[in-house]
């Protein structure tokens, strides 16, 4: 019955995304007002469709409906409400059905959000998203039904990916980063309509600069919620791997932040506008390439589910999208071209320009070195791997020179910058750098990476500090406050500039502590019998016991358990221990994390001797690491200031403060 | 410039599409192992049944290893009756055996129970030391050594009737083709 409604739910769907879209074509060749309100109403009914189909989903999983094929294999009667609840998104049907109910509801809510404006664009806008709708509804019709039957119908299910069921950051890491891949939809259809209507003057971009940072800051706490989720759970003691799915995140968080960047360029003095449109259009190709290479088992990864029938539908999906936008890109290229002002060498246009070199230089990097594989298999057969050495070797000149760019960009004026403008900025950022260098000298720093990344910190910092105390000092004078509300004052209404400040600090922290995190962390393996102590840079790990027993809260579910006391800047006892899942090959890890501002203690239980109660553990001390989940908290928060609306209108003390030379400049990011 | 540009779309689109295609080709764990041309590893293991079986046992015959596990499912089901009807049929020429990976002997038995017993000895791989001399990713892997104890072929994955018979010429002696 349950399933029944949440395939017919689907199957609705599909039928109202399907007149949505002629209906838009048709409203958008016509004009005719009211097929845009009926096609609009079919998009929310859509999405009240998918609603639908993802409520049956969870209600066959809650109550372990096993003829339900996708409940049979992963859910288990022994499985906890909250766990069958996530696993709306453990396996691939689940996920594209979870998918649909985000993207159509971004599509809901952008058109609702616009039904008395632009009238020219949303037709346009509602049939592009339609037809991306249309092709995840056509998934589940046809080769990925999340409700297929199953029969004979078993007592018992498969239970839960093991690595779901792990850690509870799988209930937040995927719907962030599918938020994220799905509103990447919204700029895009943005991009095809005002291609289609030749309407590419400011008007799409302003729209579109908001509907691109909010699934900016979704993509951006995805990614990092996955590297905290895989630092915590995988027991490698990292957080980074380059693996084939981080890459596929990264590369349309890439583009969409060259995006933000040249957006605004384009916006403010009118060039860019073909670089602009086509970086839209390839953030979201990115996203489909990104699932397509992830999810269909083309490039192995822990990510890849199976080799299934869907795979063959995301690669017509890529290339129909590709075909229509690079055609109609091509068509529309002679109104694209021209429109900026001129500008100097050194100024705040070529630092943005500098920026999407660099942005599109590292995408084409990690694109490079996750299909090489690929390719090389495909010309010669030979199986080759690339890892994270390669990814680093190339990735963190570019990465060093973007920090670099961070700092002197916002501080360029548009237009050309003078000589002795580019002198007064950029002295004391340049001695505060010298200065934090020569402390981690003396205070014994050697390793190049770790050294200069704390010296770019100190300048771009520097700059950044420079910029927010003139500009607050310009307006405590005018206005005769003190400085932190005149700061406040600023910020709250200059929002893109102060949130484009805060999201740079947060890039900053995490700069640094990613630096210093791989450069300085330390790690040994020892061997311990009970009773039993090792040291790893100032703190002493003992072994008091080795435990092997079921888990208490689903005893099909074998722990070996290393239980262990550590003294030193911490110190408590800890647990580590490797989990035996019965639908799991491999035994999942939970290594043991003990976090203070200054570095992790991080303990792996690699193996265990259940006659002596011997373990062998793998220690790890690594620095910093916090201030990368911290950084990327201070980058959500920016954007989100950034974004949030401004309470009224600027004024003319605001205009008068940004004719003071600190000012004399455009919103950040 | 006028015409020249839509070049820009078959530019793009063709080496992506291309180079997606071809990934449909091939599986991304599929590994081309070291050991084909290479005498197989030697091996003395306990059967299901209790008895001592060893690699020296079928020397001067092909034999084919099959790595297999009663939890594979559903690989390892898909492949079974391939393999019981390749006994069947050339079971007289060639040796089965089946090397349990990261398995009990109950569940195999079970699954045997289950699935049919076609009849040739099953072994069980404590510790999976075989496995790793094998060089196995994961079950099913099949591995065809040649009547001098070279492994000629392996197939990663469920094995279908033409796989079988394919791999299965490349060890059979020239006469019972």
């Amino acid at each position: 019955m349950i399933p029944s409604i949440g395939h017919a739910a689907i199957v609705v769907g599909f039928g109202l995304t399907l007149y949505s879209l002629a209906a838009h074509v048709l409203a958008g060749r016509s004009g005719d007002a009211r097929l845009s309100v009926s096609a609009r109403r079919a998009i929310i009914g859509s999405f009240v469709a998918a609603g639908v189909g993802c409520l049956a989903m969870i209600v066959s999983l809650l109550t372990h409906d096993f003829s339900v094929l996708y409940v049979a294999e992963n859910n288990a009667t022994t499985t906890p409400p909250f766990i069958s609840v996530i696993s709306l998104w453990a396996a691939l049907e689940g996920s594209i059905l979870f998918w649909t109910l985000l993207a159509t509801g971004w599509a809901a809510l952008v058109l609702h959000r616009y039904r008395a404006r632009h009238r020219a664009l949303m037709p346009w806008v509602g049939a592009t998203l339609s037809a991306v709708n249309l092709f995840f509804f056509a998934v589940m019709v046809w080769p990925g039904n999340p409700f297929l039957l199953t029969a004979p119908v078993g007592s018992e299910g498969s239970g839960p990916n093991a690595l779901l069921q792990n850690h509870p950051f799988m209930a937040l890491h995927p719907p962030l980063l599918y938020l994220g891949y799905t509103g990447l939809a919204v700029p895009f259809a943005f991009g095809i309509a005002a291609l289609i209507t030749r309407r590419l003057d400011e008007e799409w971009l302003r729209i579109v600069r908001r509907w691109t940072l909010v699934p900016w800051i979704f993509l951006t706490l995805g990614i990092v919620a996955g590297a905290w989720w895989s630092y915590e759970v995988l027991g490698w003691g990292g957080y980074w791997a380059w693996d084939p799915v981080e890459n596929a995140a990264l590369l349309p968080w890439l583009t969409a932040t060259a995006f933000v960047h040249s957006a605004m360029v384009a916006e403010r003095r009118g060039g860019l506008k073909i670089w602009t449109a086509a970086l839209v259009i390839a953030t979201f190709v990115l996203t489909l390439v990104g699932t397509f290479l992830t999810r269909s088992g083309i490039v192995a990864s822990v990510h890849s589910f199976t080799q299934s029938a869907i795979g063959p539908w995301f690669l017509g999906a890529i290339v129909i999208s590709l075909v229509a936008s690079l055609t109609l890109l091509v068509w529309r290229l002679p109104q694209l071209v021209g429109g900026g002002r001129a500008s100097g060498t050194v100024s705040r246009e070529s630092a943005f320009l500098f920026n999407n070199v660099l942005f599109l230089g590292l995408t084409f990097a990690v694109l490079f070195g996750t299909l090489l594989p690929l390719i090389v298999a495909s010309t010669s057969g030979d199986t080759i791997s690339v890892g994270a050495p390669w990814f680093n070797t190339v990735t963190v000149p570019i990465f060093v020179a973007l920090l670099f760019l961070m700092g002197v960009g916002p501080a360029l004026p548009w237009g050309t910058a003078s000589w002795t403008t580019v002198r007064s900025r950029f002295i004391t950022p340049l001695a505060v750098a010298a200065a934090t260098t020569a402390l981690a000298l003396v205070a014994g720093l050697r390793e190049a990476v770790p050294l200069g990344t704390l010296a770019l910190a100190a300048f771009v910092g520097t700059i950044m500090l420079d910029e927010i105390v003139r500009g607050a000092r310009s307006r405590a004078r005018a206005r005769s406050e003190d400085p932190a509300t005149a700061t406040w004052h600023l910020a709250t209404r200059n929002r893109r500039r102060y949130g484009g400040y805060t999201v740079h600090l947060g890039v900053l922290v995490m700069a640094v502590a990613v630096a210093i995190s791989s450069g300085l962390a330390s790690d040994r393996t020892v061997t311990l019998a009970p009773g039993e102590s090792a040291e790893i840079g100032g703190y002493v790990i003992r072994h008091d016991r080795l435990a092997i027993e079921p888990l208490a809260s689903d005893a099909r579910v074998i722990e070996t358990r290393a239980e262990v006391t550590y003294s030193g800047p911490q110190s408590g006892t800890l647990a580590t221990a490797l989990r035996d899942y019965p639908n799991s090959q491999a035994a999942i890890a939970t290594p043991a994390v003990r976090t203070s501002l200054a570095e992790d203690l991080y303990v792996t239980l690699l193996a265990s001797d259940a006659a002596t109660g011997a373990v062998t553990l793998h220690l790890f001390l690594n620095p910093l690491v916090v201030w990368i989940w911290i950084g990327g908290a201070i980058v959500g928060l920016g954007a989100g200031f950034a974004i949030w609306p401004e309470r009224r209108p600027r004024t003319v003390e605001v205009a008068e403060a940004h004719q003071a030379p600190a000012a004399a400049m455009v919103e950040g990011t | 410039m006028r015409r020249t540009r839509w070049l820009l779309v078959p530019i793009i689109v063709i080496p992506v599409t291309w180079l997606l295609l071809s990934g449909f080709s091939r599986d991304p764990r599929e590994v081309a192992s070291p050991l084909i041309g290479r005498p197989a590893p030697e091996w003395t293991l306990t059967t299901l049944d209790g008895e001592t079986l060893s690699s020296n046992d079928l020397a001067g015959r092909p034999y084919v290893v099959n790595f297999w596990a009663s939890w594979c499912i559903p690989a390892c089901v898909d492949e079974h009756p391939v393999l019981a009807d390749a006994f069947a049929r050339f079971g007289d020429d060639v040796e089965f055996v089946g090397i349990l990976y990261q398995d009990d002997p109950a569940a195999a038995a079970g699954f045997l129970g289950r699935y049919g017993d076609a009849g040739y000895p099953h072994v069980m791989d404590p510790g999976g030391r075989m496995a790793i001399e094998f060089g196995v990713t994961g079950p099913p892997e099949t591995f065809f050594v040649d009547a001098a104890g070279n492994v000629a072929d392996k197939n990663f994955g469920p094995l279908t009737d033409a796989v079988m018979a394919e791999k299965l010429n490349s060890i059979m002696p020239a006469a019972s083709r």
